[in-house]
C-alpha cells in the first residue's frame, strides 16, 4: 500500500499503545481523560478490551495514538497477547493507594520486556494521587465538584474516604521514591497522574511521543491512515465502494 | 503469584444421553437423584396432539423419560417440545382407539390436556409405561406433586393468566413489589424494573400486544412449569418478550426454573451460611458493583447494588472454583432488571454451567474455545472475509470476544441485547454464533475495506448504534422503512444462518478443544516460569522442565482445591499474597518420582511377549523428610518456586555441599548436631537410596558408614568428669539418643572416610536428580471419525494395565517373566540387562503407544455444515422464501420487498438517516407485531402424512380404557 500523498498525511504517524495494569486502577478513565478529557465516577470494567483513538501533536508531527485498553482482571491475563502484539507503547497502570496494584504491574512490565515487541516503550503510571493529596481548596466544603466527590467516594475503598479527608498521605501505600526507583531500573516512563483531575495524563502520552522510535515505525508501517474509516466517513456520499484513500486521508489530517 | 490447574485435562465431551439432557435442560442434580431410586430413563417414538382449543397440529417425534421429566421433540428438533416435570401430570390415561394403536392422555396441572400416541413396538410401549408409572410414583412420594401449587403461586404467568381485563391488569402493576419475598402481597418474583422501570419505551416496544399475544398463547399451551413450546412460542420469543414476562420466561425457557423449584430456600441459606465471609472474589465484587449498568436508576441505589453483591457473593461461594469473573456483574445486573435475585442466581447457574461453559472460569478456556469455533464457522460460511482478515492481520476476536463474554449487553443498546438474550435462553448458545455470523455479513462490504483490529472495532461500533435506525431507510414502502436494522439482523441471523446447529457447535468445539487446552496450558507454563522470583541456577528450559514434572504429578494426584482465600485485611501491608498453588505431601511424591531416580521403583519386566518398565512412586520416609525440608515457609504445601529453589540445593552441589546437604537434611532442630536417632535414620535413608543397587557394595559402605559414626560420635563426646582412664569407651555413652552427637566436620569425617560414600556424595546424589523431557500427557483424542474414539476408549490407562497384567500370566506360566528393579544410581552394571537400560532413558521408546499416533482420524471428514458457503446460504433464503409464500398468514408484499432489501443490502449500508418515528406511521400496534412475529415464521414439519394426522386428531375425541 505504498502512498505519495500530501505532506500533512506523512506526518501523522499512527502508534498502538495497550494499557495494562490490575483491575479498577483506572486504566479506562485515563484513557478517557486523555480522549474527551472527561471523567466518569463509575466507569464498567473492561470485557476483554475497549478501543479508542486520540491524535497527539508534537512539534512537528502529529501521532495517532491506537488506543488499547484491557481488561485487569487476573483470569483475562491470557487474552492480553491478543491486544499487545504488535503494540509500539505500553502504559502500565497502578494505583498509589493499592500496593498489590504495583506488583501486579511489575509483573506486566516483566511480561512486555520479554514477549512484546522489543522496541516497546513502556510507561509507569501510579494513577488515583488525587486521593492522597490534599486537596487544592483546602480543608471545608469544596463545593464545586462536591456531587461528583460523592458519587466517586462510593467506588472508592470504603470506609477508608473519612480518613482521606484528614490525613489523604495515609492512604498511600506506594510512596513515590519507590515506585519511580523502579521505574528507573527498568528502563520506564514514569509518571504518578489522576484520571480525576487530569493531572499527569496528557503528559504520559506526549512523553511517550517524545520517546517513540518514529522513523521505525514509518519505515515498517504498511502504511499510514486509517482506511476504514476513511471508507465510512469519506466514502458515505460517493456511495459505493471506495478504496482510494487519498481524499479521505487529507480530511484526518485536518481534524487534528 | 501464579495458579496452575489442571481441571482442563479432565474434561469428557458429552454423551448422547448427556446432549439429550442438554438440548431439555434438564438438570444432572435432578436426575442424579432419581438414577440413584433406580428410575429409568428411556426414550420412544411418538406423535403428540393437543387438545382442540389449542389449534395445533400434531407432531411426530420423540418421547423421552428422563425422571424427574417427561420431554418431548417433533423430528425436526425445534417446532415443538416440552419439559414436563413428573409433578405436573395429574394423570395419565390409556386411550381406547383403534386396534393397533396406542395412545396415552395426560393431564396437566395447568388444565391442559396432551394425547401421545407411542408409535414404537407394542413391548417398547408397555415398557414405557411401566417406567412412566414408577417414575410418577416416586415423584408423589417425594412430595412434589404438594410443592407444585405453592411453587406456581411465584411465577408472574399466573397473575396474568388470572387477570381477565386489561384493567384489572394495569390494577395490579401498582400493587407489586420487585422483591419476591413471602409477603402476601408480592405472590410473584419480579425484577428492579417493576420498581425502577424497564429499559425502552413500552409503546415502541409494543408491550400491550406482546403481553396479549403471551396471554393467550400461555393459557392454552401451559406455562412455567408445564409450558408447552409450539412454533409461535418460538415467534413470540423471536419478536423480544414483554418486560414483565421476560423473567420468568429467561428462566423456564432456559430451564433455571427447575432448579429454583426443587431448591427451595437454598439461594437464602447460602447466603445465610456465608454471611460475612470475605474472598478474593468478594473483593473483586466489591470493586465493580458501581460498574455495572451504572446508568440504570436502580444501580444508582442501594437496593440495585445490595441485590447485585448478593447474587454475585451467593454465586462465588456456591462455586468458588469459579468465583467471579468480571462480565458476570454485567450479565447479573441485567438479569436483576427482569427477574428476582433468587431466579437471576439459579439462571446465573445455568449460564455458567451448561449455557456459556467455561466462559468465567479461571482459565476461560471456554471462551477462547468458542471464540476458535466462532472463527472457524466465519471461515466457513464468510470465507471472503476470513480472507480478508487474514491478510491484513485482524483478529476477529478483538471484536467479538465481548459479545460472547457479556451477551452483547455492553456491545448494543439494552433494549436490542435483551432480545437476543431472549432467543439465546430460548434456543441456545448456538443464537451468539448465528447473530455475530449475521453481523459480519451485514456488514460484510464495509469490513472488506478495513486494514487492522482498530478500524473493525470502530466500524462494529457504528454499526451496533445505528441499529434503532430503519434498514431500508429509502423504500416507498413504509412498512420496510419500518423494519430496523436491529430486525434485519435477527432475520439474517436465523435464517441464513440456520444451518449453524446445536450439533454444529458441538463438533467444533469437539475439534478445536485440544488446540485451546494446549495453548492456554502453555501459556500458563511460560507465566509461571516468568513469575518465579528466582530462577536459582536453572535456565528457562531446566525451570520448563519441572513445570512439566509437577504439572504432570499435578494431573496424578490432584491438589486439593483452592478455597476462596480469606481477604487479607482491610488495610493491606503491601506484601499481600497472591493465590498460588502449592502441592501436598502426596502430589510431591510423585513430583519427585519424576525426577529423582531413587524417588520411583522401577521394574523391568520381560514376559516373553514384551518388555515393558513398570514404575510405581516410592514412598519413604526421606522423601517426606525432603518435602518438609523444602517447605521453608511452613505451608505443609509446596509451590513451583519452592521446588525450583529446593532442587537448586541439591543439583548444583559439590562433594562437600551435598556432605552439608545431607546433613542439615536430617538434622532436624538445625542445631548442627544429630542425634544419635537421626544418625540411624540417616542411614535408613541411604539404604533406602540404595535398596536396588546391585552387588553388595553400598549395603557395605552404609554399615562401615554406621559403625564409624558411632565409633568416632563416642570418641569425640565430651569426657565425663573425674573419669582418668580415657583410652576405654565409656561402657554406656554418656548421652541419650535424642540429644546432640554427632557435627557436621565429624559427619564429613565419616563419610570421607568410604570410597563409595564419597563418591555418592561426589557426583551420584546430584545426579540422581535429572530434568528430562517428561512424556506428554495424552490429551483425549480429538478424532472425529469412529476409529478414533474406538481406540482412545481401549487405550485408556485402564486397559493397558489390563494387557500387562494378561502377558505376564502368560509369560508367568511359559517361565518367561522376569522382573529386574532398575537401580537409582547403577554405578554397578554388572548383573544388568544393558537393553532395558537403554529403554528407560529414552522415553521415546516406551512401549505405551500413544494416541496420538493416530492423528490420521483427525483428519476424517469434517461435519456437514463444512460444505455451507455463501451460496448455500442464499439459497436456503430463498426457500424460505418460497415456504414463506406458500402460508397464507404473512403479508406477501412485505416479505418480498424485506427479503430484496436484503439481496441488496450493500446499497443501503452506507446510511445516515436517524428516521426513529416510523413506528407510529402503522396502523394498529397488533399488526406491527404480528407481522414481525410473522417474518419469523420458519417452515416447520409435523413430520406427519395426512392420513396419520388424521389418527392423531381422532385420539383427542377417545375415551379412556377401564
Ligand atoms: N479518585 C480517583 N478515582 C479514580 C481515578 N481513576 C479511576 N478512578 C475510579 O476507579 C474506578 C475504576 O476505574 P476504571 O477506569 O474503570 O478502571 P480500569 O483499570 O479500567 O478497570 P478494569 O477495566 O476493570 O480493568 C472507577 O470507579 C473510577 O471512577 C482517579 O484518578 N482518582
Ligand atoms: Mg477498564
Amino acid at each position: 500500500m505504498a502512498e505519495s500523498g500530501s505532506g500533512a498525511a506523512d506526518k501523522s504517524v499512527q502508534v498502538k499503545l495497550v494499557l495494562l495494569g490490575e483491575a479498577a486502577v483506572g486504566k479506562s478513565s485515563i484513557v478517557l481523560r486523555f480522549v474527551s478529557n472527561e471523567f466518569q465516577a463509575n466507569k464498567e470494567p473492561t470485557i476483554g478490551a475497549a478501543f479508542l483513538t486520540q491524535k497527539c501533536r508534537l512539534e512537528d508531527r502529529v501521532l495517532r495514538y491506537e488506543i488499547w485498553d484491557t481488561a485487569g482482571q487476573e483470569r483475562f491475563h491470557s487474552l492480553a497477547p491478543m491486544y499487545y502484539r504488535n503494540a509500539q507503547a505500553a502504559v502500565v497502570v497502578y494505583d498509589v493507594t493499592k500496593a498489590s496494584s504495583l506488583e501486579k504491574a511489575k509483573s506486566w512490565v516483566k511480561e512486555l520486556q520479554r514477549q512484546a515487541n522489543p522496541n516497546i516503550v513502556i510507561a509507569l503510571a501510579g494513577n488515583k494521587v488525587d486521593l492522597v493529596q490534599p486537596s487544592p481548596s483546602a480543608s471545608g466544603s469544596g463545593s464545586a465538584v462536591e456531587s461528583e466527590d460523592e458519587a466517586d467516594d462510593a467506588t472508592a475503598t470504603p470506609g477508608e474516604n473519612a480518613a482521606a479527608a484528614e490525613q489523604p498521605e495515609s492512604l498511600r501505600q506506594v510512596p513515590r521514591d519507590e515506585a519511580e526507583a523502579y521505574a528507573k531500573e527498568a528502563g520506564l516512563l514514569f509518571f504518578e497522574t489522576s484520571a480525576k483531575t487530569g493531572e499527569g495524563v496528557v503528559e504520559i502520552f506526549t512523553e511517550i511521543a517524545k520517546k517513540i522510535p518514529i522513523e521505525h515505525i514509518l519505515a515498517s508501517s504498511r502504511g499510514t491512515g486509517r482506511p476504514g474509516a476513511a471508507g465510512r466517513s469519506g466514502g458515505a456520499q460517493e456511495g459505493g465502494v471506495n478504496l482510494e484513500e487519498n481524499a479521505a486521508k487529507g480530511k484526518d489530517a485536518c481534524n487534528c | 503469584m501464579s495458579t496452575i490447574s489442571t481441571h482442563l485435562r479432565t474434561f469428557k465431551e458429552p454423551n448422547k444421553e448427556q446432549i439429550t439432557q442438554l438440548f431439555f435442560s434438564v438438570p444432572p442434580s435432578l436426575t442424579a437423584r432419581c438414577e440413584k431410586d433406580g428410575l429409568e430413563k428411556m426414550e420412544i417414538n411418538a406423535v403428540l396432539s393437543m387438545s382442540a382449543e389449542a389449534e395445533e397440529d400434531s407432531y411426530a417425534g420423540k418421547l423421552h423419560l428422563i425422571p424427574p421429566f417427561l420431554c418431548f421433540a417433533s423430528l425436526d428438533r425445534k417446532s415443538c417440545r416440552f419439559t414436563l416435570p413428573l409433578c405436573t401430570i395429574r394423570r395419565v390415561e390409556r386411550l381406547n382407539a383403534r386396534a393397533g394403536i396406542y395412545a396415552l392422555s395426560l393431564s396437566l396441572w395447568h388444565g391442559m390436556k396432551i394425547v401421545v400416541q407411542l408409535t414404537s413396538l407394542r413391548p417398547t410401549a408397555d415398557l414405557f409405561c411401566a417406567s412412566l408409572r414408577d417414575s410418577l410414583k416416586a415423584e408423589l412420594q417425594h412430595g412434589q406433586m404438594k410443592a407444585v401449587r405453592s411453587f406456581v403461586k411465584t411465577c408472574y404467568s399466573e397473575t396474568l393468566v388470572a387477570s381477565e381485563a386489561q384493567a384489572g391488569e394495569e390494577e395490579q402493576e401498582e400493587k407489586v413489589a420487585p422483591e419476591g419475598t413471602d409477603n402476601v402481597e408480592t405472590p410473584y418474583h419480579g425484577g428492579l424494573g417493576l420498581r425502577f422501570k424497564f429499559p425502552g419505551d413500552p409503546k415502541k416496544l409494543r408491550e400491550a400486544s406482546k403481553v396479549k399475544l403471551w396471554k393467550t398463547y400461555l393459557r392454552t399451551h401451559g406455562r412455567n412449569l408445564t409450558l408447552l413450546r409450539y412454533p409461535q412460542c418460538t415467534r413470540l420469543v423471536q419478536v423480544g418478550l414483554p418486560n414483565r414476562l421476560r423473567g420468568e420466561m429467561w428462566e423456564v425457557l432456559s430451564g433455571s426454573l427447575y432448579l429454583r423449584f426443587s431448591n427451595p430456600g437454598v439461594y437464602e441459606e447460602i447466603l445465610k451460611e456465608n454471611e460475612g465471609r470475605t474472598s478474593t472474589s468478594t473483593e473483586d465484587i466489591e470493586k465493580d458493583l458501581h460498574r455495572s449498568l451504572p446508568e440504570y436508576s436502580a444501580y444508582q441505589s442501594e437496593e440495585g447494588i445490595s441485590a447485585l453483591r448478593r447474587v454475585l457473593q451467593a454465586y462465588s461461594f456456591k462455586n468458588p472454583e469459579l468465583g467471579y469473573c468480571q462480565a458476570m456483574n454485567i450479565l447479573v445486573a441485567a438479569l436483576l432488571i427482569y427477574m428476582s435475585e433468587e431466579q437471576a442466581f439459579w439462571l446465573l447457574e445455568v449460564v455458567c454451567d451448561r449455557l456459556l461453559p467455561g466462559y468465567y472460569s479461571t482459565s476461560m478456556h471456554g471462551t477462547l474455545l468458542d471464540q476458535r469455533v466462532f472463527e472457524s464457522l466465519v471461515q466457513k460460511c464468510l470465507p471472503i472475509i476470513h480472507d480478508h482478515f487474514q491478510e491484513v492481520d485482524v483478529q476477529l476476536s478483538v471484536a467479538s470476544l465481548p459479545w460472547f463474554l457479556s451477551l452483547f449487553i455492553n456491545s448494543m443498546p439494552m433494549v436490542f441485547a435483551c432480545r437476543i438474550i431472549d432467543c439465546f435462553f430460548c434456543m441456545g448458545p448456538k443464537v451468539l454464533f448465528q447473530v455475530g455470523l449475521a453481523i459480519l455479513k451485514i456488514n460484510g462490504e464495509e469490513l472488506l475495506k478495513i486494514q487492522d483490529d482498530g478500524g473493525f472495532i470502530q466500524l462494529m461500533r457504528s454499526y451496533f448504534s445505528s441499529l434503532g435506525q430503519s434498514a431500508h431507510p429509502h423504500s416507498p414502502d413504509p412498512r420496510a422503512r419500518a423494519i430496523t436494522r436491529f430486525q434485519e439482523l435477527l432475520l439474517v441471523s436465523f435464517r441464513e444462518f440456520s444451518i449453524i446447529t446445536d450439533d454444529t457447535i458441538y463438533s467444533e468445539r469437539k475439534k478445536f478443544r485440544n488446540e485451546i487446552v494446549f495453548s492456554i496450558e502453555s501459556f500458563s507454563k511460560r507465566a509461571a516460569i516468568r513469575n518465579l522470583k528466582t530462577l536459582e541456577r536453572f535456565t528457562k528450559e531446566q525451570a520448563g522442565l519441572i513445570y512439566d514434572a509437577l504439572y504432570r504429578a499435578m494431573c496424578i494426584i490432584p491438589p486439593p482445591a483452592e478455597v476462596a482465600r480469606p481477604a487479607p485485611t482491610l488495610i493491606s501491608d503491601g506484601n499481600e499474597e497472591k493465590p498460588e498453588t502449592r502441592i501436598g505431601l502426596r502430589t510431591f511424591r510423585v513430583f519427585l518420582s519424576e525426577i529423582a531416580t531413587w524417588a520411583r521403583d522401577e521394574k523391568i519386566i520381560i514376559n516373553g511377549f514384551q518388555q515393558r518398565v513398570d514404575r510405581e512412586v516410592a514412598e519413604h520416609e526421606f522423601i517426606d523428610r525432603l518435602f518438609y525440608f523444602w517447605d521453608v515457609h511452613c505451608k505443609g504445601a509446596l509451590s513451583f518456586q519452592d521446588l525450583v529453589s529446593g532442587l537448586d540445593g541439591v543439583m548444583f552441589n559439590d562433594l562437600m555441599e551435598n556432605i552439608e546437604w545431607f546433613f542439615n537434611l536430617h538434622d532436624k532442630n538445625k542445631d548442627g548436631y544429630l542425634t544419635k536417632d537421626e544418625v540411624l535414620t540417616l542411614s535408613e535413608s541411604l539404604l533406602f537410596i540404595f535398596r536396588f543397587e546391585i552387588g553388595d557394595a553400598y549395603l557395605g559402605a552404609v554399615s562401615r558408614f554406621m559403625t564409624n559414626a558411632f565409633e568416632y560420635g563416642d570418641a569425640l563426646l565430651p569426657q565425663p568428669e573425674g573419669q582418668g582412664d580415657s583410652d576405654e569407651p565409656p561402657p554406656t555413652p554418656g548421652i541419650a539418643s535424642n540429644q546432640p552427637y554427632l557435627n557436621l566436620a565429624t559427619f564429613r569425617m565419616v563419610v570421607l572416610a568410604d570410597e563409595i560414600l564419597e563418591s555418592f556424595f561426589e557426583t551420584d546424589l546430584s545426579a540422581s536428580f535429572k530434568l528430562e523431557p517428561v512424556p506428554m500427557m495424552e490429551l483425549p483424542s480429538s478424532g472425529n471419525g469412529f476409529l478414533g474414539d474406538l481406540i482412545s476408549n481401549i487405550a485408556t490407562d485402564d486397559n493397558k494395565k489390563l494387557f500387562n497384567r494378561f502377558t505376564d500370566q502368560i509369560g508367568r506360566t511359559i517361565g518367561k517373566h522376569q522382573v529386574i528393579h532398575r537401580p537409582a544410581i547403577g554405578r554397578f552394571t554388572k548383573l544388568e540387562e544393558p537393553k532395558a537400560r537403554e529403554s528407560l532413558l529414552t522415553p521415546s521408546m516406551r512401549p505405551s503407544t500413544s494416541t496420538s499416533s493416530l492423528s490420521p482420524t483427525d483428519r476424517a471428514q469434517s461435519p456437514g455444515a463444512s460444505t455451507s458457503n455463501l451460496s448455500l446460504s442464499s439459497d436456503a433464503r430463498s426457500t424460505t422464501e418460497t415456504l414463506v409464500q406458500g402460508s397464507e398468514m404473512s403479508p406477501i408484499s412485505i416479505m418480498k420487498t424485506a427479503n430484496e432489501a436484503l439481496m441488496e443490502r450493500p446499497q443501503f449500508a452506507i446510511d445516515d438517516a436517524l428516521d426513529d418515528d416510523t413506528d407510529d406511521e402503522l396502523g394498529g400496534e397488533d399488526d406491527g407485531v404480528m407481522d414481525e412475529v410473522d417474518a419469523f415464521l420458519e417452515a416447520h414439519d409435523s413430520g406427519l402424512t395426512d392420513e396419520q394426522k388424521e389418527v392423531a386428531k381422532d385420539l383427542l375425541n377417545a375415551k379412556p380404557v377401564k
